[in-house]
């Protein structure tokens, strides 16, 4: 089978589970007590107000027809309009997550930075007080849970010695862009944007950063001891060129993987950390969206956060096959 | 001191896929090294501009000027879209009522003042007319009309107007709107005599023209209204940026530019107040007071709101079907105690539906006093020795309910003669059990609040406690012809003497365990000089600097 073959196939399987989180989420809405109506109308309100707001949201239609109507519409392109806020679902969606994505990015970049450098240090100095440090620094950040070191963060960098903002979004990365060849100063922007992303990025990216070094210290350590570590070595390579073209390479196909699943959970899973710095992003969509029974909005910001799932995931495997063609075939 | 240094008014305008948008998406991008694009720094931040000259979102609020005056304020959550009649619930209300005005409004204490409308009376056929006030424009310039006002009003309360609005609960006993020279009349089925107090909470002024040429996206991120502040950036779920409207009739505010945004965390709230981030945050837990109260940069105020807080009591179903039982809850239960160790004093004890300050409070009757040995002798009056009952409670809807309840729960269970478990609801789940048509659906034993946004007995009493109350759990035959009465006469004192009989029937009715009155609980900025009102709206216009 070609790569591209191989893409196609995944990205067919990716719609198929798209389609599944937008029926079982559909249905959700049948099994699951509570009502968007009392999230619009007053407690008190008359069970002839209830019915009208009931009509206007288009709830009294069947089952079926409003399953098939919302299929119709997301086809066409129309996620429908949120109950609560009467905005159109996907203007909402869509601006909520590039704060998402923002952030998901950046607790990767956070996490990859650290501890890939941090994993291969570990593992080349096995049972060195390097690799000590760096055992307890991924246990610590497994341990730690992110809304705690969130809060700590905040009051140590932010409101003891000010040097971040506690929370909000202000400046996105986009203003940092725009900032490159426009007449605002791009390091004022840049640093604007600093103070905003860095708290929540090493919130929400220390886990990962764990994870990533005990799987690249375990993999390395792996990778070191095989037959063609010692041949490269006994060829006379320089050292250097074994651990990082050789050794690493290998440890990666692994790591990526993870990385790839992890990304896809950080879009979707970072509701924790959105709450506690209020960053606006899907997961507080999310959360709000349950709490005041919006389907649509909840529907929509699923489907986005599935669909950015699937994509993630094909992009791995993608990489992994490039990584390792025999993947391809299995 | 990165923040401080660099950062003025946060400039997020977003609004829809619009070109910063598709920068940030490739922003993002850059940030892992595949960015390669650069704008031209523009900044048309808005999503569809306007020939109308209404408010829009554009980055105008950029401005950071050293002398500006910019109040932040921070809440507990954002608004559900600027329409200000498509809308019911506090926060939203708090932050379309920046730029939206009634034809009457309220004082610190709830008291009706003038808004729109600067004289207003009864006419002999039991209208009431609204006399509006001279030179009032909207955001764009154009002036209030009296049809604008009618088409305001017609918007909430008939359906073929455009929206249901939710706000249709409280003005839907109108009939008719009539616009005329400088004045609109409102008449109601029959006479209404808490006419004025509900145009006091309710009942906001749209321009006629500026809505019908718009869709309901729009309207729900745009504005254009006639208050102290016009809406210049909107974020939906973020922030809304303001800034002064210098034609407002009562005069520009104080402030030059106000952000309203939302934290759900109260810790987040309170660390942007101490970090000097905001200067109001709202709905501050008892927990976190000691912390603003240490620090030199903030201070606590609160005031006493218009919700109660309470235990309701199914009268139709065993042990709450007898009056003994009912009252030996109240006597188990000791308020005081919840208000000074879980509410750390920021609540008042309540002895019937009506708080004090509102129309038709009875001063004549006291709370239940806390009397575990009444409660079990009044228990096994009762017939109802040794029950088991569960007491619902929601999870964080009001200022430390599930605290609160489980408090309550332990009281009662302590008694020789009653066991009393918790059970913790969400409040989606809850709430649609509490507001079931039929009474027989409703739980048996519930904690829930009622804020009453006019002041007046009768929208507490009749509601919750009439026989045909959309959340009653009570029937009562005096009660309710007590409450019929009130809403016949035309005589205030008559009314008000009713109400407090009905009050003082309730009391011995005892269809709730009556709690307390919650208190709302701002942190403020030193720098600013600014009071709460009692109706839990934030007026920051009324803000000055100290």
């Amino acid at each position: 089978m070609s790569v591209g073959r191989f893409v196609l196939k995944r990205s067919l399987q990716g719609v198929g589970v798209v389609w599944g989180v937008v029926t079982v989420v559909f249905a959700l809405r049948f099994v699951t007590p509570g009502s968007p109506i009392n999230a619009v109308a007053p407690l008190d309100a008359s069970q002839e107000t209830r019915q009208a707001i009931a009509a206007e949201l288009g709830l009294d239609q069947p089952l079926y027809v409003q399953y098939a109507q919302y299929i119709l519409d997301l086809l066409a392109g129309d996620m429908g309009r949120s109950y609560i806020r009467g905005q159109e679902v996907v203007s909402l969606v869509f601006s909520r997550l590039p704060a998402t994505i923002e952030l998901a990015v950046a607790a990767s970049v956070v996490a990859i930075v650290l501890a890939i450098p941090l994993g291969v240090a570990s593992a080349t100095h096995r049972n060195e007080p390097v690799d000590y440090g760096a055992t307890l620094v991924s246990l610590g950040g497994i341990s730690t849970p992110n809304f705690w070191l969130g809060i700590m963060l905040i009051l140590v960098f932010a409101v003891e010695f000010d040097v971040f903002n506690t929370s909000g979004r202000g400046t996105d990365i986009g203003d940092v862009v725009l900032a490159i060849g426009g007449s605002e100063p791009f390091v004022g922007a840049l640093l604007s944007w600093l103070a905003y992303i860095t708290l929540p990025a090493i919130a929400l990216g220390t886990y990962f950063m764990a994870l990533i070094t005990r799987l690249t210290r375990s993999g390395m350590l792996d990778e070191l001891g095989k037959g063609y570590v010692q041949a490269a070595r006994a060829k006379g390579l320089p050292r250097t060129l074994v651990r990082y073209k050789h050794a690493l390479r290998n440890t990666l196909i692994p790591v990526i993987t993870v990385l790839g699943l992890q990304l896809g959970t950080l879009i979707g899973g970072a509701v924790i950390t959105e709450a506690v710095f209020s960053w606006p992003g899907l997961g507080t969509l999310v959360i709000e969206s349950i709490n005041q029974r919006d389907w649509p909005a909840l529907q929509g910001s699923l489907i986005v956060i599935g669909t950015g799932f699937v994509v993630v995931n094909v992009l791995v495997d993608t990489v992994y096959a490039s990584l390792d063609p025999e993947v391809v075939n299995e | 001191m990165i923040s401080r240094l660099v950062f003025g008014v946060p400039t997020d305008t977003r609004k829809d896929i619009d070109r910063r948008t598709v920068l940030t998406y490739v922003g993002t991008a850059g940030a892992v090294g595949l960015a390669g694009c650069a704008g031209d720094g523009g900044s048309d931040g808005g999503d569809d501009a306007s020939d109308d000259g209404s408010t829009e979102t554009d980055d105008a609020a950029d401005a950071d000027a050293s002398d500006e005056f910019a109040i932040d304020v921070t809440m507990g959550q954002m608004d559900s879209g600027l329409d200000p009649q498509d809308h019911a619930e506090t926060n939203t209300e708090i932050i379309v009522g920046q730029a939206y005005e009634g034809l009457l409004d309220r004082d610190k204490a709830g008291g009706i003042i003038a808004g729109l409308a600067d004289e207003w009376e009864r006419t002999e056929d039991g209208s009431v007319r609204f006399s509006l006030r001279d030179g009032v424009t909207f955001h764009n310039g154009d002036a209030v009309t009296p049809e604008d006002v009618a088409f305001s009003i017609r918007r909430i309360v008939f359906d073929d107007v455009g929206i249901v609005s939710p706000q249709s609960n409280d003005l839907g006993s109108v009939t008719e709107v009539t616009p005329g020279d400088g004045a609109v009349t409102v008449s109601f089925e029959g006479y209404n005599p808490i006419a004025f107090q509900l145009f006091a909470t309710n009942g906001e002024i749209v321009q006629q023209s500026w809505i019908e040429s718009n869709d309901g996206d729009y309207i729900n991120r745009n504005t254009n209204g006639t208050g102290p502040f016009r809406v210049t950036g909107y974020d939906s779920g973020n922030e809304v940026v303001y800034e002064a409207f210098d034609d407002y009739w009562g005069g520009a505010p104080a402030a030059d530019t106000l952000t309203m945004g939302a934290s759900s965390e109260s810790s987040t709230r309170v660390n942007r107040l101490l970090a000097e981030e905001t200067d109001i945050v709202t709905n501050v837990p008892p927990n976190e007071v000691s912390r603003v109260e240490s620090a030199d940069v903030a201070s606590i105020t609160s005031v006493a709101s218009a919700r109660i807080i309470f235990l309701q009591m199914r009268y139709d179903v065993e042990p709450f079907s007898s009056q003994q039982f009912r009252q030996a809850m109240n006597y188990a239960v000791d308020v005081e105690s919840i208000v000074e160790n879980v509410l750390n004093g920021f609540g008042a004890i309540t002895s019937q539906p009506t708080l004090e300050g509102h129309v038709g409070h009875n001063p004549d009757v006291d709370p239940y006093p806390y009397d575990p040995a009444e409660a079990e002798r009044l228990v096994e009056a009762s017939g109802h020795a040794g029950v088991e009952i569960t007491l619902q409670t929601p999870i964080g809807r009001y200022l430390r309910d599930v605290e609160i309840a489980q408090a309550a729960a332990d009281q009662i269970d302590s008694l020789s003669n009653v066991s009393c478990s918790l059970e913790q609801r969400e409040f989606s789940s809850l709430v649609q059990d509490i507001t079931a048509p039929n009474i027989e659906d409703r739980p048996v034993f519930n904690l829930l609040g009622w804020g009453n946004g006019e002041f007046d007995g009768s929208q507490t009493l009749t509601p919750l406690l009439s026989s045909d109350g959309a959340l009653t759990v009570l029937k009562n035959e005096d009660l309710d012809a007590l409450l019929a009465e009130a809403e016949q006469t035309s005589n205030p004192d008559e009314r008000v003497e009713t109400l407090q009989t009905a009050n003082e029937l309730a009391h011995d009715l005892a269809p709730w365990v009556f709690l307390h009155q919650q208190f709302s609980v701002y942190g403020v900025s030193s720098e600013i000089e600014w009071e709460p009102r009692a109706d839990e709206f934030i007026d920051p216009d009324t803000a000055t600097r100290r």
